[in-house]
């Protein structure tokens, strides 16, 4: 198994007069959760679309293992992702979801199992995913991400539309696959998510890198973690509330 | 009601889609018309010499621009159910009916306008182009006139036909609600009836002709042998209203009978 | 290491494939559709097949019509063939020649209304290109029976020709006073030969044929016959010969005088449209033999229908289900996003591009072909049954009815699936699909427009996408038949495997495009 790291350098890709990602760099360490925060807009989905081969750059190399996710052998078994759980075809029932990414990835229908009961989707796994909770479809793309046991996880959002008994779950469940010496990367808009779950956070706005340090290290002038995120992203962003991160593609 | 006109109407408005898909209505349907009329050669004395109806080829690119009115319709309601935009909506403004038929509305008076630019360029493309097809006063053909009372009749009939086309796809789409199982079940409808016709014959293929509803509401645009017909023009044209309207009503049922 | 790439590479597609296949197979709904489509194609093959009840009124027996189909002969390879020509025939045992030359060929042509039954009071005088006339051997003047022939004809000069299908060129030119043609068979064992020679002396060998299983004795002699015009009108035609000789000429046990004349497949039932009867005058070495029909391969003056066309209808409907899966298949992705997962999954999207191909292509293939498998004989009973004609199709024609359907909506699905991955939009790409791939089918009058002609369907089921129903062409063409060979004598203009081509490239073009796009856009 190649080192578990993930390595972002110099990034640049724009949208049009948009500036989506400027320079963008940033390392994680295995066995540590990161953090990757930012306001909406601020570039944290396209740096994983980035990472995983999705979309093209102008400049900059975005490397998983010392290697760039499209010359990955069966990637899944290396970089697990969930980005956006609302991607499933409403008619085909999670379990077959969850099959097919195995087939791609010539993993077996014993590891489907193994992921539905370590995400505890249980029964509801049978029924068509277009019945499914927020909640559920979460558990389902964490089911995905986990189907090769890759050493790197890539989380877009995770806690989105859980409940508080699901977030308390993803924590210690994030919290245990870096225990376990896995590389795990977790975006999120909301820095107060990640102080029970990260050892580390990158904070970026506007596609650059505003700060890159532990926790602790953020807070030591003893101001909260919302104070010192406002103060960080302050200019940063085009707008201080608003929907989901989009951009014009 | 007039609240929910306005909301479908803003919906229809802000989709990206409407304004080009309008558009494209106008230009398919004058283009295909444009592009037959120019194709023709119709030799004098040659079979069906002097059977042709000027009006009715001028208009024939209805028989493609149709497609673009169902797609548009189609989407109007379709592409809410896609992006669960749907609930919202139903939320909004809970009589479920006054939604549809506000809907219903905006759509039939937006392809009425296009309908109405399309007819007029159809008619047109007729006027100038047909003479040179071997359609012309030396051959017994008039040139294509508004004036001309069952010329007049297949211009607002062609009109009227393609707002009723674009209800009963509005309908069949709330019925599917998917958008490309709602589009393959209109241009199936729509198409595979005449062709279905073509292949068969006798009494069979008179009466597919008199109750699908392209056969039978476009019958609406015959200027000539009218009495050879299938059915009589306004009675086709009755035909596919009776198809929208029961399309629209299964439709109002199903909305307001399940689940959002 | 280059091969380890390859079979990563082969390893990696398979993967793909697998997916693809878990994920087309996992929604019910396009598994439902994909085998109704396969439903209206037998559905619809049964409706249009039942459809067809021929009843007939041959030329000969014009006022009393039966139902059923006239009788078309099977000549030696069973294939249709027109047999029907005035035949003065001489016993031939064991090996030997006839000789004859030929000093006229003249005839009549039908001038009447083409709905009467043509008789000689309507007619003008002409010879038509295919009339003939000379020598022929046979074992049997049964309908259809195996022959070996020399001949003059009308338009195409001296020919050999065997077994209905067989032709080869002898000496040009028309026959006329001037220019007498002299002719020889030769039989040597299995063995026939022809000669030509316009002076009697000096003779050229055309060709020879190899009849198996030919009796010792044979029939040899002289025939006349004239086919339908390119116009429809019925022919006859009488050929004048002089110094006609057959050696050994005096045999122990025949006929006194040896010669018979008689008129073969001129029957009530025959298919063949003939004009006047029959009949033959000798004297001495000199005959003058009229005749009226054709030996040549049947065509669509055999009748028009093969049960492949009664697919037809149902195929178009297959056609758009396909369309409608095939374009899901990709649309829904991009709509849900979940095409992200399916390149995280795979990030050659090439792969991915390959593996929905196949699958969707193979889907489409086992749907049309078993459809069309399990139609095809489900319609020829039916249409045997409503007393329709059908032309006998080999095992090869039928199979390759079968494959080209399972073809035609495989390459339509493939194409609607990279329409979808060009414009990610379903509706947009049904649209298109059903304008560019369905209605160029429509081509008949009152569709299209009141203008639609034949040569507007011609031009459409050559270039557009229709041309793939090419693959539903059986009705036999022949050189050796003078017959507009149209669409709307039901015959397509491409032959099937260049209909499929265009077809093929339709769907190329959009895979091509749609590839390019792929490799290109942020997923």
């Amino acid at each position: 198994m190649s080192k578990a790291t993930i390595e972002v350098a110099g990034l640049r890709k724009r949208f049009g007069q948009t500036v989506a990602l400027d320079g963008l760099t940033f390392t994680t360490t295995p066995g540590s959760v990161t953090g990757f925060v930012g306001p909406n807009g601020a570039g944290k989905s396209t740096a994983m679309r980035v990472l995983l081969g999705l979309d093209a750059v102008e400049e900059g190399t975005a490397l998983i293992g010392g290697r760039p996710y499209a010359s990955l052998k069966h990637p899944m078994r290396h970089v697990g992702s969930l980005l956006d759980a609302a991607a499933l075809q409403p008619s085909r029932s999670g379990r077959n979801h969850l099959l097919w990414i195995a087939r791609s990835q010539r993993l077996g229908k014993q590891r489907v199992d193994e992921v539905i009961e370590l995400v505890g989707l249980g029964k509801a796994a049978r029924r068509k995913t277009g019945g499914y909770s927020l909640g559920m479809r979460q558990r389902l793309g964490i089911a995905a991400a986990m189907l090769g046991d890759p050493p790197v996880l890539l989380m877009d959002e995770p806690f989105n539309g859980m409940d508080p008994e699901g977030i308390i779950w993803i924590r210690s469940f994030l919290r245990g696959l870096a225990g376990e010496g896995r590389t795990v990367l977790v975006s999120s808009h909301l820095l107060s998510e990640l102080p029970d779950v990260a050892d580390h956070v990158v904070v970026i706005g506007r596609g650059r890198v505003l700060a890159d340090s532990t926790i602790e290290e953020l807070t030591a002038g003893g101001a909260s973690l919302e104070e010192v995120y406002l103060r960080l992203t302050t200019g940063e962003v085009e707008y201080r509330s608003g929907g989901e991160e989009t951009w014009p593609r | 009601m007039t609240d929910a006109l306005r909301a479908e109407w803003t919906k229809l408005r802000t989709l990206t889609g409407t304004s080009w898909l309008l558009l494209a209505a106008v230009v398919v349907t004058v283009a295909a018309s444009a592009a037959i009329a120019a194709a023709t050669h119709v030799s004098p004395g040659g079979p069906g010499g002097d059977s042709q109806d000027p009006t009715k080829l001028a208009l024939v690119g209805v028989d493609l621009g149709q497609a673009v009115v169902a797609v548009l319709a189609v989407l109007a309601i379709s592409e809410e159910y896609a992006t669960g935009m749907i609930s919202v909506s139903l939320a909004a403004m809970p009589r479920r009916v006054v939604v549809l038929a506000a809907k219903a509305a905006n759509i039939t008076a937006l392809t009425l306008i296009a309908a109405t630019l399309a007819t007029a360029g159809c008619l047109i493309s007729g006027r100038l182009l047909l003479p040179s097809a071997g359609l012309d006063q030396a051959h017994g053909y008039a040139l294509v006139s508004i004036t001309h009372g069952p010329t007049l009749r297949a211009a607002v009939g062609s009109v009227l036909y393609l707002g009723l086309i674009a209800l009963l796809s509005l309908g069949i789409a709330t019925i599917a609600r998917d958008t490309a199982v709602s589009t393959g079940i209109v241009l199936g409808l729509l198409y595979l009836p005449p062709l279905l016709a073509q292949l068969v014959t006798g009494s069979l293929r008179r009466h597919l002709e008199q109750i699908a509803p392209m056969s039978a509401g476009l019958a609406i645009q015959a200027t000539r042998h009218t009495k050879t017909l299938p059915i009589p023009p306004w009675a086709g044209l009755g035909v596919l209203a009776a198809w929208a309207a029961g399309a629209l009503l299964i439709s109002g049922t199903a909305l307001t009978i399940r689940d959002a | 290491m280059t091969t380890s790439v390859t079979s990563s590479r082969n390893g990696e597609f398979l993967a793909a494939l697998r997916a693809e296949w878990t994920k087309f197979r996992s929604v019910r709904g396009w598994m439902i559709a994909l085998a109704f489509a396969g439903l209206m194609i037998v559905l619809f093959t049964y409706l249009q097949a039942n459809g067809k009840h021929e009843g007939y009124c041959t030329t000969r027996n014009p006022n009393s019509c039966v139902t059923g189909h006239p009788f078309v002969p099977s000549g030696p390879g069973g294939e249709a063939v027109a047999d029907t020509f005035r035949f003065v025939a001489h016993p031939l045992i064991g090996n030997g020649t006839i000789t004859a030359r030929i000093t006229s060929l003249t005839g009549r042509i039908w001038a009447g209304p083409a709905n009467e039954a043509p008789s000689l009071a309507d007619t003008r005088p002409g010879v038509t290109a295919w009339a003939k006339a000379g020598l022929l051997l046979t074992p049997s003047t049964k309908q259809g029976s195996a022959y070996a022939a020399i001949m003059a004809t009308g338009g195409h000069g001296v020919r050999f020709q065997e077994d209905y299908t067989h032709d080869q060129t002898g000496l040009p030119g028309p026959i006329l006073g001037a220019a007498p043609r002299w002719l020889r068979l030769t039989r040597t064992g299995g063995t026939i030969t022809g000669y030509d020679s316009t002076d009697g002396t000096t003779w050229r060998r055309i060709g020879s044929a190899h009849l198996s299983d030919l009796p010792n004795r044979v029939d040899v002699g002289l025939f006349a016959t004239s086919p339908v015009t390119y116009g429809g009108s019925a022919t006859q035609a009488t050929a004048n010969f002089d110094h006609v000789a057959v050696d050994p000429g005096a045999t122990v046990g025949t006929a006194p005088g040896g010669w018979l004349g008689q008129n073969i497949g001129t029957g009530l039932d025959d298919f063949y449209t003939t004009l006047g009867t029959g009949s033959d005058q000798r004297s001495a070495d000199s005959f003058a033999v009229t005749g009226s029909g054709d030996i040549a391969p049947a065509v669509a003056l055999a009748g028009g229908d093969t049960a492949s066309d009664s697919l037809l209808f149902g195929l178009v409907v297959a056609v758009i289900f396909l369309i409608v899966i095939g374009t899901m298949f990709i649309t829904t992705e991009y709509r849900r996003g979940l095409i992200r997962t399916t390149f995280a999954a795979t990030p050659n999207r090439s792969s991915v591009l390959a593996a929905k191909v196949v699958v969707v292509g193979l889907g489409g293939f086992a749907v049309g072909a078993v459809a069309a498998a399990a139609a095809i004989p489900l319609a020829q009973h039916v249409m045997k049954g409503n007393g329709d004609y059908l032309f006998p199709a080999g095992p090869f024609a039928t199979v390759r009815t079968i494959a080209g359907s399972g073809a035609l909506v495989a390459l339509t699905a493939i194409a609607a699936l990279g329409i979808g991955t060009i414009l990610r939009r379903s509706a947009g790409t049904i649209l298109l699909g059903v304008v560019v791939f369905v209605l160029p089918t429509f081509t008949g009058p009152g569709i299209i427009g009141p203008t639609s002609s034949g040569s507007v369907a011609t031009w459409l089921y050559r270039v557009t996408p229709a041309a793939g129903f090419s693959v539903l062409g059986l009705l036999p063409r022949s050189g050796l038949v003078s017959y507009p060979y149209t669409m709307a004598n039901g015959y397509y203009p491409l032959p099937p495997w260049a209909g499929l081509l265009v077809l093929c490239a339709y769907a190329a073009v959009a895979l091509g495009v749609a590839r390019f796009l792929l490799l290109r856009r942020d997923a």
